[in-house]
């Protein structure tokens, strides 16, 4: 088993155009998603990010913080799971619900760097 | 990076209820003329669920959590200067908030005042009966614009309009988030309830819509009618206990009107094994509360007469000669073409189908007859009872063009054929 990192990237606020029946709907997908993970031991974190931050930067030694996002995307969140290879991976990725109701999501799948020996 | 999965389960309909509940608390805080202020925390209060439990799991007591967010974000509102120049808010309103039982426990019965509130609010006289149902829908129901439009068969824009038409009425003319005066408090829940049953028929009449869509307007019916029943505010509730029990009736039948095929069965053909056997025991229920004491209502008179199709056995053993009276009372109150068309049928099958056609035939000149379907289809049913094929299968020809939906045309279609060949 491979630690990865699952970035969820998504384009503004679209929940609000669902109905509170259909947030439901979502979040009731996404809770049972999340269990059967934590059934398959397979789910060591997850977190939703916020929408803002900075960008810091150092340019022979001058500290600039720009805005931490200039495209429309974000990193709404990231879970962090146990895999066997990549493929498992993706197949996990791939059932993640929010493909289902956010029509510009994407998920950017990157396996913790792992160090032969060492954290493997 | 430790956090803790939750995993635990959401009541059915929990994000459509609470949002209807908080919208009616938090219009108790910021005034009718800012509903749509109420509104917005909502909907907020829900977007923040939604980022957090679809990472976390579901919280152990989700209600409490998305009450206390939006009593947060409402705080917020308050407190902010731009917000209390832009809304008047008085300090009154601080208190208040702050004094409501926002973390569990949850006083139900302050919540359920507030949707009483809010149910006046809607249905006030000064709004009219279609942006009434729209307005409860959108404020006490936690139905989308979309939802609303396609349950009424309108578009998103159109029901926009009608919502947007309906807050300005309540700040135009004052209405305020209160309970009636006594003295009117009767008079105003009367109107309440015709909105009620109104919603309840968009939902129940096969006119159109998705089945589930229009199912979810009867249950959203059923369940505002029990906000009223359970309120301490109102004191004589035989209206309604007998508007319960009418509709609790009918939507036990409302899954058994069609086949897997989507035709439409009438209910001499219905499985009377798929009537809901819970509703028709509290539509009972609740048809044994009402008080004869205080008169005669025709929600009473139409629940009495569903009572009795609901405890017939088979279409056979229905109790015709009960239900004729009932009819016969409820026209000394009501004298709607419908209600004469309906009580044709009883007639029919206590003095057979020349009384009930010769009836019928009284209202050649009514328009609203004429252009209604289902009068052409029981005059067709008639005539064929009596073996006039003929004159059936004319009136089957006139119904067939004015049914609104398709599986209607379908049924319709086949009587005509069949009493064609007949000819």
């Amino acid at each position: 088993m491979q630690e990865y990192l699952l970035l969820i990237r998504t384009e503004g606020n679209p929940w609000d155009i669902l109905s509170p029946e259909q947030q439901q709907k979502h979040v009731e997908k996404a809770a049972a998603y999340i269990s059967n993970l934590v059934k398959e031991g397979k789910l060591k974190g997850a977190q939703p990010l916020e929408p803002e931050g900075k960008i810091i930067s150092n340019t022979k030694g001058a500290w600039k913080d720009g805005p931490f996002n200039e495209s429309k995307e974000v990193i709404a969140g990231y879970f962090l799971i146990l895999a066997r290879d990549l493929d498992d991976a993706i197949n996990i990725a791939k059932k993640n619900p929010i493909y289902e109701d956010q029509l510009k999501a994407r998920i950017e799948v990157r396996p913790i760097k792992a160090v032969e020996g060492v954290n493997v | 990076m430790t956090n803790s999965i939750q995993i635990n389960q959401l009541i059915d309909h929990l994000f459509r209820r609470e949002s209807g509940k908080i919208i009616s608390v938090l219009t108790g805080v910021f005034g009718s003329e800012n509903i749509q202020l109420a509104e917005d925390v909502v909907q907020d209060a829900l977007t923040e669920a939604i980022t957090q439990w679809t990472y976390n799991g579901i919280p152990g007591n989700p209600n409490a959590w998305l009450y206390k967010v939006a009593k947060n974000k409402a705080l917020n509102i308050l407190n902010r200067e731009k917000y209390k120049r832009k809304y008047s808010f008085e300090v009154s309103k601080f208190s208040k908030l702050e004094e409501l039982a926002f973390d569990s426990p949850l006083d139900e019965h302050v919540i359920k005042d507030d949707q009483l509130r809010m149910m006046f609010v809607c249905c006030h006289p000064a709004l009219s009966p279609d942006s009434q149902i729209a307005f409860i829908l959108k404020t006490l129901c936690g139905f989308s614009i979309k939802e609303i439009a396609n349950a009424f068969l309108s578009n998103e824009e159109s029901i926009h309009k009608r919502l947007v038409r309906a807050r300005q009425k309540i700040r135009e003319n004052k209405i305020h988030f209160e309970l009636p005066a006594t003295s009117e408090l009767q008079n105003r829940i009367e109107t309440v309830l015709q909105a009620i049953y109104l919603l309840f028929n968009e939902g129940y009449s096969a006119s159109a819509g998705e089945n589930v869509i229009r199912y979810e307007l009867c249950q959203e019916s059923i369940h505002l009618a029990e906000i009223i029943e359970s309120s301490t505010v109102v004191k004589d509730k035989s209206n309604v206990h007998a508007l319960l029990s009418l509709m609790l009736f009918n939507a036990s039948r409302f899954h058994a009107r069609q086949d897997e095929l989507g035709n439409i069965l009438t209910m001499s053909n219905q499985d009377r094994s798929k009537w809901n056997k819970s509703l028709i025991e509290k539509g009972f229920y609740y048809l044994q509360k009402i008080k004869s004491s205080s008169g005669v209502s025709s929600y009473h008179i139409l629940a009495a007469i569903s009572a009795h199709h609901c405890a017939a056995p088979e279409f056979n053993s229905t109790n015709w000669k009960e239900i004729l009276s009932l009819y016969d009372s409820l026209l000394l109150i009501d004298q709607s073409s419908v209600v004469l068309l309906n009580r044709s049928v009883a007639l029919s099958k206590v003095h057979g189908a020349n009384a009930a056609l010769n009836e019928l035939n009284k209202f050649a000149g009514d328009e609203f007859l004429q252009s209604y379907y289902l009068y052409h289809a029981t005059k067709a049913e008639l005539y064929t009872e009596l073996n006039r094929f003929r004159e059936a299968a004319d009136s089957f020809q006139i119904a067939l063009q004015l049914a609104p939906i398709k599986a209607e045309k379908e049924l319709l279609q086949k009587k005509f054929l069949h009493c064609r060949e007949k000819v």
